[in-house]
């Protein structure tokens, strides 16, 4: 890969830093990476905060949530003994979408070979997407290309033909709501780099080089959303964005066993079950500790029932969704989950038997370093945006801005 | 002191008692039992079975072509279908009387469609007749007291004047906790009491006589809500305790009734009544009474204890017929009584829900509008000046029939969901489905 792109020395020779951020709606995240010269990642520091001003993965107190960011980048600088300058930002919410584009060009030169500039151009043209005017694009993932209808076509440069096509994925955002983190992390003095999709970044983290080829399924279960990607042949195919999520499956507990949202929220950590035990019907969960009612009592198969129905529709949602596209059929390496959710108790029996599919916990096992911040399904995100971010500097090898550039020189004199 | 209008050889009124409907025919075997002599008691019903446990007044089987001795199951249109088609013996029945009471439970069928035929039919037979109706509580359904509300209208459109006891009124006078079994019985104590205070005022010889010729007076041709106030006492100071009893009646409304009466008869019956009972009865209930005539009667008991018995007859008007022109009509020989009581044409009466407020949905009470529209009144059943008031309220209500109060089918909400945290939140809708809410709601699972 790298020989592709020359690689800058200076990224060599000292090792880089790159800043996964996520504002979640259960808690803010922060993982730092230090990409070694090899282009190893190694996961450095981890820094979280409980997230307070955020709902179903948006924005909705700006200072709160920009209070939770600091610090959370405070702990992980502490953490991982770095100075955080610049953040890839994950995004979410219920306005972005993923949606499949094709672009075509014609190969004009004489000799029909296609060129970088063919391969460039017919790119473009995908990219040439009629969005709404609020939507603004936030990936165009390059799939394959077709060269006189001939599929599968990894890298046509050299190839001859009339007619070249490409498909895209394409992630799009409602541009004023992708903003509001942007302006967030900027207001405390930190660049963004780049921004993902949640549900992108997730699979990156998690998804080997065998699981995308054979077709796989990522579910990021979070708090406020849930994601899903799905990859096939090597590519994403399709992606998606449910405003539900483990909020939800809290306020139905409170609703449902009428007890008080954080007491719902304990509950559902405690006893909590995605399938419904038979045994759990007569079970009752003395709450008179913390209630004001002596001898209040919960249900655990009416709490079960609840949160099963909730995970189980949930599940179905994507399930339909993935049929709709046509792809429930190349998922042949399964289902991998992550998130939060990830952590209820048989939620993979659960997935298992809505999808049919083998079902497993999604661990971050393409890069190293902290143990506890790979095993754990929730930081997939981050350690999924410090692999995004690799990606996107191997792509792009930073153009050193002039005032980049002063800092670079001013840092590489002080030793940093 | 007064004189009768009957001949020398029947000293007394021929006073008829006529129990209509389950309750009616009920009430009337009491009176039947314990009332004093000289009354003759009739028990009027569809129902066979109810007709089987009298023993002491007639029986008499209405309408046995129709509902066959089955009852009208509260259906007061078969009711009147059947009290119709017996109307030649019924007239017999009222013949001669001089006083008939119609004794009928309100709401259910019998009652409420027959009472008023029957007045009707009392009525041309010369009778000053007196409804005694008792209307059901209020917890026996809106239907039924919508029902009975129309019933007691309709009678007293006919009627000189009906003595109303609602059942509720036992509640209120003895709490919520009294058992159904006491409850009915003080409602039917009361409503006995009523009917047997007037003919006891009647039939008791006494000193100070009060007579029928004053009951007619002060009712006939009212077509009015009257009450009538019963009350016992004994000991020392057995009249201030009948006062306050008087007073604290719920018939009395608290002095109210007494304000808005036309005409008070006031009857006291005991051993040795002094002088200075007497005054202070008549002077607590005068200081209650702005216009109203007071006619007052004493009498020797029969046989009953040593107490003091007050009975009063408040009768109101709603509005006044011409004076003595409907007396004038039956009986000659009391007009100058009834132009000498002193009413002025400026009197009236607050609302109580007199015929002319049909339409208006008023009625009087307190359950607001009716739901029940009385069948409409022959016009024979009418006086005159009923007839013309009608015509002039009807013309003036015909540009605002719209305005009418409808009565509105209330709906229920449906069950309203709480989103929790999700209340201000921007909803998750898919495919038409709020996902914020609860899945196992919108499903419909069932938590036991």
């Amino acid at each position: 890969m790298g020989e592709r792109w020359p690689v800058n020395k200076q990224n060599v020779s000292n090792s880089q830093i790159i800043v996964g951020l996520e504002i979640g709606t259960s808690k803010v995240c922060v993982a730092v990476g230090e990409v070694s010269e090899n282009q190893v990642v190694n996961i450095i520091g981890l820094g979280q905060a409980k997230s307070r001003g955020v709902r179903k993965g948006e924005i909705i107190d700006v200072a709160l949530a920009e209070e939770d960011v600091r610090n959370a980048i405070v702990e992980a600088e502490q953490v991982a003994d770095v100075e955080i300058r610049s953040v890839f930002l994950g995004v979410t919410g219920s306005h972005i979408r993923g949606f499949n584009n094709t672009g075509v060009h014609p190969v004009v030169s004489a000799d029909r070979e296609i060129t970088t500039s063919d391969i460039q151009d017919v790119i473009k043209n995908a990219k040439a997407i009629n969005l709404p005017t609020d939507h603004s694009v936030v990936h165009v993932i390059r799939q394959h290309f077709r060269v006189d209808g001939q599929d599968g076509v990894q890298n046509p440069e050299g190839m001859l033909g009339a007619k070249i096509e490409v498909d895209v994925h394409v992630v799009s955002g409602r541009y004023n709501r992708l903003q509001n983190p942007i302006r967030l992390v900027n207001g405390l003095h930190l660049e963004v780099d780049n921004i993902s999709s949640c549900a992108l970044a997730s699979s990156l983290a998690i998804l080997s080089p065998e699981q995308k080829e054979l077709g796989t399924l990522v579910i990021d279960l979070g708090a406020g959303v849930t994601e899903y990607a799905v990859y096939s042949a090597g590519v994403i195919k399709h992606t998606g964005v449910l405003a539900v999520g483990g909020d939800h499956v809290s306020n139905d507990l409170a609703y449902g066993l009428k007890v008080p949202l954080a007491r719902a929220e304990q509950l559902k950590i405690d006893h909590g079950s995605a399938v419904i035990d038979p045994e759990a019907g007569d079970r009752e969960i003395d709450l008179s500790n913390d209630s004001l009612i002596p001898g209040r009592q919960v249900n655990l198969g009416h709490m079960q029932k609840i949160m099963s129905m909730r995970l189980q529709e949930t599940f179905e949602l994507i399930a339909r969704d993935i049929g709709q596209a046509g792809l429930i059929e190349y998922l042949r390496a399964g289902v991998v989950l992550c998130g939060g959710g990830a952590r209820i108790p048989h939620i993979t029996r659960l997935a298992r038997e809505v999808f049919n599919l083998p079902v497993a916990i999604g661990r971050a096992s393409t890069v190293s370093g902290i143990k506890n911040a790979l095993d754990e399904p929730e930081f997939a995100t981050p350690v999924g945006l410090i692999k995004f971010g690799v990606f996107q500097s191997q792509a792009n090898p930073r153009r050193a801005g002039f005032g980049r550039a002063i800092r670079r020189q001013v840092a590489a004199l002080f030793g940093r | 002191m007064k004189n009768s209008t009957k001949p020398a050889s029947n000293a007394n009124p021929v006073i008829r008692l006529l129990g209509l409907g389950e309750a009616g025919v009920k009430l009337v075997e009491t009176l039947a039992m314990i009332g004093p002599g000289g009354i003759e008691t009739y028990s009027l019903d569809t129902d066979n079975r109810s007709l089987a446990r009298c023993h002491q007044s007639q029986a008499f089987l209405l309408g046995q072509a129709i509902p066959c001795g089955l009852g009208t199951g509260g259906d007061s249109a078969l009711a009147r279908a059947a009290v119709e088609s017996d109307s030649e013996q019924l007239a017999g029945i009222v013949r001669g009387a001089d006083l008939v009471f119609i004794v009928a439970g309100m709401g259910g069928g019998t009652g409420t469609g027959a009472a008023s035929f029957l007045a009707n039919l009392a009525k041309e037979a010369g009778a000053l007749v007196v409804g005694v109706a008792a209307t059901p509580f209020d917890c026996e359904g809106i239907r039924r007291c919508n029902q009975a509300s129309g019933g007691v209208r309709d009678l007293k459109q006919v009627a000189d004047a009906v003595f109303h006891f609602p059942n509720q009124n036992v509640v209120l006078m003895e709490g919520a906790n009294v058992s159904l079994h006491e409850a009915l019985d003080i409602a039917n104590r009361h409503l006995c009491e009523a009917v047997l205070g007037v003919s006891r005022m009647l039939l008791d010889s006494g000193m100070l006589n009060v007579s029928f010729g004053d009951l007619q007076a002060a009712l006939r041709g009212r077509h009015s809500l009257g009450s009538v106030v019963h009350v016992d006492a004994s000991g020392d100071d057995r009249a201030a305790a009948a006062v306050r009893k008087l007073l604290t009646h719920p018939a009395a409304l608290g002095g109210e009734a007494l304000q808005e009466a036309s005409t008070l008869l006031v009857h006291l019956s005991g051993e040795d009544i002094t002088m200075a009972e007497i005054v202070a009865v008549t002077d607590a209930i005068g200081s209650h009474v702005t216009k109203a005539n007071l006619v007052v009667g004493a009498s020797e008991p029969g046989s009953d204890g040593a107490g003091l018995q007050v009975t009063v007859v408040i009768a109101h008007t709603a509005k006044l017929a011409e004076p003595g022109q409907e007396q004038a009509k039956v009986h000659p020989d009391q007009t100058g009584q009834a132009s000498g009581l002193g009413f002025s044409g400026s009197f009236s009466v607050p609302d109580t829900g007199s015929y002319l407020d049909l339409g208006k949905g008023a009625g009087g009470t307190s359950r607001g509008s009716f739901a029940y529209t009385p069948p409409a009144p022959t016009a024979d059943a009418l006086t005159p000046e009923c007839r013309e008031d009608l015509i002039r309220v009807a013309a003036k209500e015909e540009p605002n029939r719209k305005k009418r109060q409808k009565i509105v089918q209330e709906m229920l909400p449906l069950e309203i969901v709480s989103k929790g945290r999700f209340e201000k939140s921007e909803p998750t809708i898919h495919q038409g489905e709020d996902l914020d809410q609860p899945t196992y709601i919108r499903r419909g699972a069932v938590l036991n």
